[in-house]
């Protein structure tokens, strides 16, 4: 609180430019303590320093990580490899860790709560060695596949039932069908794990029950010694409100507020949840009251919000239909765009576009971009995967209910589970394979329709993998890492006693996102000109260059014959036809059939951050690209698609390949902030997004960024602390990224040529 | 019907409403010394040479038939005067040192990707803006590629400089929707210092626009030591404010369909220059400031015409 006296009464905006300011000060000490932070932009605050541990682990999108645990917490092993498994363990240690967790309150915030640890990070092992599925190893590496097996969350709870029911009620609601079961089941083995289940969720509720009680105590207590009048009351708020909460549903906009960031920050801790959905429904009830009553106004239903984004960087919709196809755009949706303008801090919020969207949240949408440049929002289709996941077989109305809530993805808030984005096929380990094959295969006769077939047959191959993995974690997930904290806010988890995992909601959708689109189609269509029609290579040369790396004799020549065709998205191509027969031809496989056990599976195009390790185990390839270089992102085409950059180019190319069952294959745009400074430059962007969607785009992920100062800022992070970008799905500080993440970024602002 | 293409810029936002796609033709009938697009100025195409780039394979050594690439003492010397911008070695220039500014493209090649991006035109009011060069040069094919623009109902702009028979601009209206002109000097010495050609004929051109009922947007490009004094800024816009009256004395709008927009120089051509060995005049002007151009701007203004900069 520099620079403002200790009697001072605050307005709402000087509150927020004090949450921001504690919030870059939390920032610059993780970034020093922990170093890179190659995620979404967490609102985690470090443990006190007295109470602080710091650890190599694992993240819950399975990238390694430095963190910080609390010390002097440890788990209850019960398993000999020293880890913990199944829901009464785990409900058990959960609630063991909130029980020890420091108590956070800013006091000039009007919600109470702040959370300091990452759950998994203290799960050592992270699954259980006597579950063996090392007989998919060998595929799952040849094709470089992200299995998803042992994945985490990755799909949305439906925050209505805690609204509605509060923790005390969520305790009730267990216990009661706790004795349901108990009278009902009669096999004992199954009754133990249903037990053992209502154990794991009772646990985790008293646990959230004693944090909270802690946190209001010590709101009572720093009431007593507080000074300034202003915080003094709201000290007192917030005694009262999270005494309240403890057992009691939320009322008013803010405790709705309040009980929300517990939820979701415990969420977070528990095992890296960030969805959410649609805020400004779940929360219009209680805006609606509060306005009526009189007692909440725009600018404190602002400022509630943005104490809420401080501390939460979660997924979330505004607008959309509703499940009869009605617009929910409302005034709150203005509302929470505005906090997070107000904020300028990294933040995951998606506006719908569509035609029965209000068009006034696009464009106020693109206008908060336009000023603040924090990447924020981003766009969603949203007809265009309503109309895809209908395809599925779902009806409109359920199509509808699907809610945006992570980076890529949505999901039926507590109805469905996906394993969104945890699925990855890497193309370019799948394009090596069928190389490797032909090129050793005497009997063939090596061209780019042969390679075809081939990729086609490795493809099908790392699918089959795709769909045995997908399989062995629906059985055994449940034993492993339940997904506690998400089911108590799921339709049937609670009442049949079963995890989301494990058939406790009603919509299995499991996602399956394929990489390195533009790699391999590049890859194709270079061998193709360069090759087969040219001649200007023979196959013999080609292998030899990709195994030497480009670094032998007339290796760089003839890296830059292979990489200067016309590229995928430079418009009316071979490379252009080609990344429409490869997104076709893996949607056409992952939909041929469902996995063994009858999961449905949906294709998507996204790499999420993983172009850097996906790259790193991928050599050389016909593309012009290097051994270990960072793959092409999602679906996009690789930078330099074409002399001009146009933005329309990479949208009608990205419109092209969509799979189009409801998964995305979102555009990854990077645009000068000239364009900011014209007339009509958000009736550009406006157009623009509006057409990629017409087109058939599904989401957009947009940065308005400086070439010169995100490269300043590459070199001396420092300069810029408050710089936001949107790597992939998720933003975060520019400083917070370690170098090559950084350099990511840079590499698509910079296109050759 | 073919035509000499050096570019095809899609997502061009600066040449006209919304979102359009800028084909460039090439060859001009003026010669201005800080032309932006000096690669456009001849009406052949011409071999870009970026040495940086290079990465001495000697290819280009090997494909030459004409003896302007050659090696001495194992080095690749460039001979422009030899040079036929065949582009023979340009296919074989796999790192981009050697770029052919020029391509003969026919009517549906072009068509071919102007139509990318229809959709974008619908939604955003755009269309295609042909620009050069002078368009206007290559009338038979300018004429063609335009109308088959308006056969698919994409809207059409030209920019043209004036300096062309006036029966070539003249059929080109029947297929264009919105003019854009730039007259850099109402001086005709002047403008002939400056761009190698005197004015008359282009404010003639200027005044038959005028007549008509097309929409006419002038550009004029702010030039320190060509035109950047608010006199000379005035004497363009009173010209400009006569054209109204011209097309209002016509029975037309001119007040809501006449402007003026003033564009400020900027050095960015330099690289360009120096690709095509010719010497960069501009090369030591500097960007107007922004409170110059609002200065310009408002004297435009107080001459009674809707004037704005970039």
């Amino acid at each position: 609180m520099i620079g403002i006296s200790e009697a001072q009464e605050l307005t709402y905006d000087q509150r927020i430019d004090a949450l921001r300011a504690t919030k870059m000060r939390i920032t610059q000490e993780k970034q020093q303590i922990i170093g890179s932070m190659n995620h979404d932009d967490w609102g985690l605050i470090l443990p006190p320093a007295d109470r602080r541990e710091i650890v190599q682990t694992m993240s819950a999108s399975g990238m390694p990580i430095t963190d910080a645990l609390i010390a002097g917490f440890q788990v209850q092993s019960n398993h000999p490899s020293g880890g913990f498994f199944g829901p009464k363990a785990v409900g058990a240690n959960y609630r063991a860790l909130l029980e020890q967790h420091p108590v956070y309150i800013d006091p000039v915030s009007s919600l109470a709560g702040g959370y300091m640890a990452n759950f998994m990070s203290y799960r050592k092992p992270h699954w259980n060695p006597d579950l063996d599925f090392s007989f998919l190893h060998a595929d799952q590496q040849k094709y470089g596949l992200g299995s998803g097996i042992g994945a985490a969350q990755h799909f949305c709870h439906d925050l209505t039932i805690g609204f509605q029911l509060g923790w005390g009620g969520l305790l009730n609601k267990i216990r009661r069908y706790r004795e349901v079961q108990q009278s009902t089941v009669t096999d004992q083995a199954l009754l133990a794990q249903k037990l053992d289940f209502y154990d794991g969720l009772e646990s985790i509720v008293l646990g959230m029950q004693n944090w909270i009680q802690r946190t209001a105590d010590e709101a009572r207590a720093m009431n007593k010694s507080e000074s300034n009048p202003q915080r003094r009351e709201n000290l007192e708020a917030l005694a009262d409100i999270n005494t309240r909460l403890v057992t009691e549903p939320p009322k008013t906009f803010r405790e709705a507020c309040q009980w929300m960031n517990w939820y979701q920050m415990a969420a977070r801790m528990f095992n890296g949840n960030g969805a959410l959905g649609r805020l400004d429904v779940l929360l219009q009830p209680y805006y609606e009251r509060d306005s009526a009553l009189g007692i909440l106004d725009d600018e404190e239903a602002i400022f509630h919000l943005a104490c809420f984004l401080v501390r939460n960087t979660d997924y979330i919709q505004l607008g959309g239909p509703d499940e009869n196809g009605k617009d929910t755009t409302t005034r709150l949706s203005f509302l929470a765009l505005e906090a997070a303008h107000r904020l300028k801090i990294p933040a995951n919020i998606g506006v719908c576009v569509g035609d029965e969207v209000d068009p006034d949240l696009l464009r106020r949408g693109v206008e908060i971009m336009f000023e603040d440049k924090c990447a924020t929002p981003k766009f969603l289709g949203i007809d265009r995967t309503t109309e895809g996941f209908m395809r599925n077989g779902y009806t409109s109305e359920v199509a509808r209910t699907r809610a945006y809530s992570g980076c890529h993805w949505s999901a039926i808030p507590g109805r469905e589970y996906t394993l969104n984005d945890c699925v990855k096929i890497n193309f370019g380990k799948v394009f090596e394979a069928a190389l490797q094959e032909m090129m050793s295969d005497a009997s063939l006769q090596p061209s780019t329709e042969t390679l075809f077939t081939l990729y086609a047959r490795h493809l099908r191959r790392a699918v089959a993998t795709i769909a045995q993995g997908l399989d062995y974690h629906m059985e055994h997930y449940h034993q492993v890492f339940p997904e506690l904290f998400l089911d108590l806010l799921c339709y049937g988890t609670i009442e049949k006693g079963l995890d989301a995992s494990h058939g406790g909601v009603e919509y299995y959708n499991l996602c399956v996102d394929g990489s390195a689109l533009a790699t391999v189609t590049d890859s194709f269509a270079a061998l193709e000109q360069r090759i087969d029609r040219q001649k200007r290579m023979t196959w013999h040369e080609i292998v030899r260059h990709l195994d030497e790396n480009w670094a032998g004799a007339d290796g760089e020549k003839a890296r830059l014959m292979m990489k200067s065709i016309p590229r995928y998205g430079s418009g009316g191509s071979r490379a252009d036809e080609w990344a429409v027969r490869l997104s076709d031809l893996f949607t056409k496989i992952v939909k041929e059939k469902p996995t063994p056990n009858g999961f449905n599976m949906i294709p998507g195009l996204f790499s999420w951050a993983n172009t850097i390790p996906m790259g790193k185990e991928l050599g050389a390839t016909p593309n012009g690209r290097r051994a270990g270089e960072p793959i092409s992102h999602g679906a996009n085409p690789d930078p330099g698609y074409r002399k001009d950059g146009a933005p329309t180019a990479m949208a009608v190319a990205i419109a092209t390949v969509q799979p189009g069952y409801g998964n995305t294959a979102p555009m990854q745009m990077e645009l000068d902030p000239g364009i900011t400074k014209d007339e009509g430059g958000v009736d550009h962007i406006v157009d623009l997004i509006k057409t990629h969607f017409d087109l058939g785009g599904t989401q957009i992920n947009l940065n308005i960024m400086d070439a010169e100062q995100v490269l300043e800022a590459h070199k001396d992070p420092s300069k810029y602390p408050d710089l936001v970008v949107r790597v992939t799905g998720f933003s975060a500080y520019f400083a917070s990224l370690s170098p090559d993440f950084r350099q990511l970024v840079v590499d698509r602002i910079l296109t050759e040529g | 019907m073919e035509g000499v293409i050096f570019s095809i810029q899609r997502f061009s936002i600066h040449d006209g409403p919304g979102i359009r796609t800028t084909v460039f033709l090439k060859g001009c009938s003026l010669h201005c010394f800080w032309c932006h697009n000096p690669e456009g100025i001849r009406p052949k195409p011409d071999l870009q040479f970026f040495p940086d780039r290079c990465i001495a394979c000697n290819e280009c050594v090997r494909v030459c038939q004409h003896g302007a690439s050659i090696l001495v003492d194992g080095v690749m010397v460039y001979d422009r005067e030899k040079c036929i911008a065949c582009g023979e070695c340009v296919d074989t220039c796999y790192s981009g040192a050697r770029v052919l500014a020029g391509k003969t493209m026919t009517v549906d090649a072009v068509m071919a990707e102007v139509l990318q991006d229809r959709a974008f035109y619908e939604t955003s009011k755009g269309g295609v803006t042909l620009s050069g060069g002078e368009p206007v040069l290559q009338a038979a094919f300018s004429y063609e590629l335009l109308r088959r623009c308006k056969a698919e109902g994409i809207h059409t702009a030209i920019e043209t400089c004036g300096n062309v028979r006036w029966e070539d601009e003249e059929r080109m209206l029947q297929v264009t929707d919105l003019i854009m002109m730039d007259i850099k000097h109402m001086d005709s010495a002047k403008h002939r210092w400056a761009t190698g050609a005197p004015n008359e004929r282009i404010l003639a051109a200027a005044r038959k626009f005028a007549a008509t009922d097309k929409p006419i947007i002038f550009r004029i490009p702010v030039i320190p030591t060509v035109n950047d004094t608010v006199e000379e800024v005035t004497a363009i816009a009173n010209f400009v404010h006569e054209l109204v009256a011209i097309r209002n004395a016509a029975g037309g709008d001119g007040e809501h369909t006449i402007s003026l927009e003033l564009l400020p120089f900027h050095r960015l051509a330099g690289d360009k220059y120096r690709s095509l060995d010719i010497d960069y005049r501009a090369r030591d002007l500097k960007t107007p400031t922004k409170e110059h151009m609002m200065m310009l701007t408002e004297a435009a203004q107080a001459c009674a015409i809707e004037a704005r900069s970039r």
